[in-house]
């Protein structure tokens, strides 16, 4: 018998037992919407981390940190010792810790490597206030700008460089400082302040020559130990599509400019001219050779490196977990539904051991008729893969927005993005699982004797 | 030209061994109608089973156009199936759950006959036993007698040059036997066809050119109408 000729039997055969055909192919189709579910959930999110990580990160940049916990790594369940060249500082949670910071040394160090082709401080600075003439004041933090930025400008454009004193603001900041409109804030100018602690030395001196005779000359002393920076905004951008959480109200400033007032806030302190970390830049970084060469030497020189892509490991990590889940429940629903195609192959089979008879009289091949059935088989695979991966894409596609919306992801951003070619492959592999499924009961209808098949008594 | 020679079959070992069938030989021409009647249980069935191939005999041969049917492989076995052989049977064995056309497409395809060839072979079939009428109807809507037409449209819509009819008439009543039997001898009149044919029927025997009567598994007579005697 010719292929298409056998495939159109098993069709038939099938819709000749509609109900019965249906209920196995749901059985399959549950778990198909549950994988075709999950698999658009990951890419989903998968797709969401490549793009914070995209908007925020140069891959050919490696980070450089002096202390494993500034990755989350690291053992924390232990003392850590005393180490008096730096401050200590309190955890969201309010733990008291310390962490090990790079200092001008290190980064000469780090540039010194024959592969880095340059650093770039990724510095935060913690603003008193900004403010303009005749509104009110707001505290804020202002970044360094990193050149693989791309946050979504609503009004105004990013200069390239950022720097000279120009500013990106976060759109929340238009009205909250007196601007009727993100346009009509381009161009205007704001006033950035830090303060910096006063030293003991200086308190001191200021005591002896009599100046902090009353507490209003106290505030006052306080106010002269402040920076004050004009600042002209350039760009207003838009609330982010997709942000680490407590990022979305950062302003952005050139690198340098931010050093300037980092340095004027912490000077004298334990803090001056620390980093945390840097974030290095490799020669020919896009090479992931090359990068991981780089991580390799800098590692030696005991540092603490991670790539972009280990941040999106980290990301990930999360994702692959609770995707493996969902993954194995769908996989007992599956082999779950195995059980039904064996049934319903079995009951086909005996149904229909006349017709098998008759086929193997009229000279039909074993073969052949293991065929019919396992193609039979295949058939419902395909059925409950079609109708469970149609209905995830048809109420994936419909709750999209509503997700996106609740989720804030952002425009344009979805949860469930569902890809042709995963679909493709995950039907086959029903199609093969149901194959499986069908073997013994095809294998029993190859195997049937034609005169026991046609007996009539 | 079937030839068979001294054909045995036993059923069952040592203690339980039972002979269905006692070294039956005997010839038939090509073209020719041939009865093979006896009460339930005298080994017609049997007899029928191994000439068409499906069982094998225990001792002897049979010989089908100078090919010994039993010692061909199964692949040849199967593919001389198809192109030679088909079957009608008393309870008819139609797919009622598939139209009629569906039905008589089915040695065709077994027997991978050329696309282009098919629906003519068919619409063929089915108007030679009078059902070009119901090409696209299910056969589970037919009457039993037109169920055994389209039994009868399969068994020659591929040209066999034997057909088997196990009982062909048991589940109609007599005149629609009539009928059939009318049928079967005019297609075997026209289209040269051998007919072996199991019955209990006498009067549907002696239709027949030659009658194997058996009884227990041998051969009780055999005879011969005259018209067979002048071939
Ligand atoms: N598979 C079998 N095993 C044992 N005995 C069988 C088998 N098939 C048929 N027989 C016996 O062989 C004899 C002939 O059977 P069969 O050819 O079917 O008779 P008929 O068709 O004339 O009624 C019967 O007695 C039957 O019981
Ligand atoms: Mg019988």
């Amino acid at each position: 018998m010719y292929y298409t000729d056998i495939l159109r039997r098993s069709s038939r055969s099938l819709k000749s037992a509609k109900a019965r055909t249906l209920l196995t192919a749901l059985a399959i189709a549950v778990g198909t919407f549950a994988l075709t579910m999950t698999l658009a959930a990951s890419n989903g999110a998968q797709s969401y981390v490549n793009k914070i990580i995209s908007d925020n990160f140069d891959p050919a940049e490696l980070i450089v940190a002096k202390d494993q916990t500034v990755f989350q790594s690291g053992d924390r369940t232990k003392p850590k010792e005393y180490d008096s060249s730096f401050v200590s500082s309190v955890s969201n949670a309010g733990a008291t810790t310390q962490t090990k910071r790079l200092n001008d040394e290190d980064l000469a160090k780090i540039k010194s490597q024959p592969d880095i082709e340059q650093i770039r401080l990724g510095t935060s600075v913690n603003l008193r206030y900004i403010t303009r003439s005749g509104q009110k004041k707001y505290v804020g933090t202002a970044q360094g700008f990193s050149p693989a930025q791309n946050p979504q400008i609503l009004a105004g454009k990013i200069p390239k460089p950022l720097n000279n004193k120009n500013i990106l603001l976060p759109e929340a900041y238009v009205s909250a400082l007196g601007f009727s409109s993100p346009n009509d804030a381009i161009g205007k100018s704001v006033t950035l302040v830090v303060s910096r602690p006063f030293s003991e030395s200086t308190v001191r001196s200021l005591a002896q020559n009599g100046t902090l005779d009353s507490s209003k000359k106290i505030e006052s002393a306080f106010d002269t130990a402040t920076l004050e920076q004009q600042f002209i905004i350039v760009g207003i951008m838009k609330k982010p599509m997709s942000s680490q959480p407590g990022t979305e109200l950062y302003m952005f400033i050139g690198v340098e400019d931010a050093q300037v007032l980092n340095d004027y806030a912490t000077l004298g302190t334990a803090d001056y001219h620390k980093y945390a970390f840097v974030y290095a830049r490799v020669k020919d970084g896009n090479d992931n050779n090359k990068l991981l060469a780089a991580k390799k030497t800098l590692q030696s020189a005991e540092y603490f490196v991670n790539s972009v892509e280990d941040t999106q490991k980290f990301l990930t990590q999360i994702i692959s977990v609770l995707r493996g889940i969902v993954v194995a429940f769908g996989m007992i629903a599956i082999i779950a539904s195995v059980f039904g195609i064996v049934n319903t192959m079995y009951i086909s089979v005996l149904q229909r051991t006349s017709e098998i008879g008759l086929m193997k009289a009229l000279g039909m091949r074993k073969r052949d008729i293991g065929k019919l059935f396992r193609f039979e088989a295949a058939w419902i695979g395909f059925l409950g893969g079609i109708i469970g991966s149609l209905s995830a894409l048809a109420v994936g596609t419909a709750l999209n927005p509503w997700i996106t919306e609740k989720l804030d992801l952002g425009v344009g951003n979805k949860l469930l993005i569902f890809r042709a070619l995963q679909i493709i492959i995950l039907i086959i592999i029903l199609m093969i699982v149901a194959i499986l499924a069908g073997l013994l009961p095809a294998r029993k209808a190859a195997k049937l004797d034609p005169i026991e098949a046609l007996r009539t008594e | 030209m079937i030839v068979v020679k001294n054909l045995n079959k036993a059923y069952g070992k040592k203690d339980n061994l039972f002979l269905a069938l006692k070294d039956v030989s005997f010839e038939i021409p090509d073209g020719s109608t041939l009865a093979i009647i006896g009460k339930s249980g005298s080994g017609k069935s049997t007899l029928m089973h191994i000439m068409s191939g499906l069982d094998h005999p225990s001792g002897g041969s049979v010989v089908i156009d100078d090919q010994e049917l039993h010692a061909m492989k199964s692949r040849a076995m199967d593919n001389f199936r198809a192109k030679q052989m088909s079957f009608i049977f008393q309870s008819f064995f139609v797919e009622a759950n598939q139209t009629c056309y569906q039905n008589v497409m089915l040695p065709l395809e077994i027997a991978k006959v050329p696309r282009r060839h098919r629906k003519d072979m068919v619409l063929k079939a089915l108007k030679a036993v009078e059902l070009e009428d119901k090409v696209y109807n299910l056969a589970s809507n037919l009457s039993g007698g037109q169920k055994q037409r389209l039994a009868i449209a399969r068994a020659i819509v591929n040209k066999p040059k034997l057909i088997f009819a196990d009982e062909p008439t048991g589940n109609l009543d007599s005149t629609t036997g009539d009928l059939i039997m009318s049928l079967l001898f005019g297609l075997n009149k026209k289209l040269g066809c051998t007919l072996v044919i199991v019955t209990h029927d006498e009067e549907l025997a002696s239709k027949c050119l030659t009658q194997i009567r058996l009884k227990d598994g041998s051969i009780e007579r055999m005879s011969k109408t005259k018209e067979s005697r002048k071939k």
